[in-house]
């Protein structure tokens, strides 16, 4: 039994820099979790907004049975605001279930890069020969994760899509209540106010919506 | 990248210290990582945190195979003691964490899955390393709630964790203690914040004193050999700890 207090240095081999992806997929998917906290943060408020059209598409309801025969058609387009804002609160669930989906393999993919990035060092610098087979099979894991972001990111562009197009339809059926109001006679006035909110609203949310379809994180993937 | 020392040999039993990374950055504390060979089978005490792993691993690999490490021993939870944990584990899935029961879910956060982890009650226990048996001893508050440190019998070897560290400056970081005067003057600061209670300390002494052992080897600093063991020992039963300030 020795004890070797001067000990045998053996120094582990010099660190061979290899091109290290710090340019490029790293930053990329820190600007990733950037852009969709940011559309998170819209869609939450949209989906605020939301939950206020609700309310207007009752008030409307409520006003149209009021005004009685005088605002007939107003009171049909009423009844659409009032399934049309319930459409878009179950949208908006669905649209904020993606989003966190996003977020958690955006989250999934900068583990994975740092990760990656670690063992490729170690590596490198080793000269140890089962290296490459490791370094092979978190990259092909971080691949399997890359292509999981992608299909993550395609169906919120597809939903984000839906909901614009069921916005303008909206939007549409907020300018027929406005026409309608017209024909309120004495209610004319406070149906032209409601109709009125409800289009500033609809058309608040259809730029929120487009604003969003923009996104860098939907652009060059 | 960090140096391989081996600090006692016998046939294939070994500790293997790696040290000193003169290319470590500057923000992040050194450490010192110990792998210990018995039967072809390896054990890596507190094997650092995710940042300094490449710098960890190659030094490692160049002594022994990666794959064939059948364990990593933890001996408290912090992120310079084990955040490298889900990194080691992509060369040998299989592998084993010992840890504190305290620390059993905690630990995880670093990676791992269920069968990852051995939860080591207070007591201590016996860790099997291709024929040889290592004692796990109970090291609590010092300076984590749950700590554990690792006897060697057979070679008169202990790991002791964050007691015996020594923050050293440039110029005065040598692997051994040579001077123990000057050298824990760079402990006494370390020792006095992070070490929590008083009772457990000296608890620890009088448990340490008792074992046969030629060299004390800590996370941080240098390692203790021969009577500079028993001098630290005493050293430190007598210091006043969970100090703030001086």
């Amino acid at each position: 039994m020795g004890t070797l207090p001067a000990g045998t240095e053996r120094p582990g081999r010099a660190s061979a820099t290899m091109p290290l992806a710090l340019t490029g997929p790293a930053p990329q998917a820190g600007l990733d979790l950037l852009r969709i906290v940011r559309i998170n943060e819209e869609i939450k408020s949209v989906v605020g907004v939301a939950f206020r059209i609700n309310i207007m598409a009752l008030n409307a309801i409520f006003l149209a049975k009021r005004a009685g025969t005088a605002a007939r058609g107003f009171g049909v387009l009423s009844n659409e605001l009032r399934t049309f804002s319930q459409n878009l609160r179950d949208c908006m669930g669905e649209l904020s279930g993606l989003v966190d989906a996003c977020v958690g393999e955006v989250s999934v993919v900068l583990r994975d890069i740092r990760h990656t990035r670690l063992l490729r060092q170690a590596v490198a610098a080793s000269s140890w020969a089962g290296g490459a087979a490791v370094l092979a099979a978190r990259q092909a894991e971080s691949e399997r994760h890359l292509q999981r972001l992608t299909a993550r990111r395609k169906a919120l562009r597809r939903a984000l899509d839906d909901a614009f197009r069921m916005v303008e339809l909206g939007g549409v059926l907020a300018k027929s209540a406005k026409i309608e109001a017209a024909y309120g006679q004495s209610f004319a006035a406070s149906l032209a106010q409601v109709s009125g909110e409800f289009d500033g609203v609809v058309e608040e949310i259809r730029k929120s919506l487009e604003a969003l379809r923009r996104s860098d994180f939907f652009g060059r993937h | 990248m960090k140096t391989t020392r081996t600090i006692f040999q016998d046939g294939d039993h070994k500790w293997v210290a790696i040290v000193r990374d003169p290319e470590r950055k500057g923000h992040l504390i050194d450490t010192n990582e110990y792998l210990v060979t018995h039967g072809g089978q390896g054990l890596l005490l507190d094997p650092g945190g995710a940042e300094i792993f490449p710098a960890v691993f190659s030094a490692l690999s160049a002594e022994f195979d990666p794959s064939a490490l059948a364990g990593i021993f933890a001996s408290h939870q912090d992120p310079d003691i084990c955040s490298s944990l889900a990194l080691w584990l992509e060369f040998n899935p299989q592998m084993h964490c010992y840890v504190s029961w305290l620390w059993r879910s905690f630990i995880p956060h670093f990676g791992g899955s269920a069968d990852t982890f051995v939860a080591m009650p207070d007591a201590g226990m016996t860790i099997a390393l291709g024929g040889l048996s290592l004692t796990a001893v109970p090291a609590h508050y010092l300076h984590s709630s749950g700590n554990l440190h690792l006897y060697d019998a057979q070679a008169r070897m202990f790991f002791s964790g964050d007691v015996g560290a020594a923050l050293l400056p440039p110029g005065e970081d040598g692997l051994f203690v040579e001077d123990f005067d000057a050298h824990i003057r760079h402990a006494e600061a370390f020792h006095r914040r992070w070490m929590g209670s008083n009772e457990a300390k000296r608890s620890w002494c009088e448990r340490v004193a008792k074992m046969d052992i030629d060299m004390l080897c800590p996370q941080h600093g240098a390692v203790y050999q021969g009577a500079d063991v028993e001098r630290f020992i005493n050293w430190f039963d007598a210091l006043p700890v969970g100090v703030v300030g001086s």
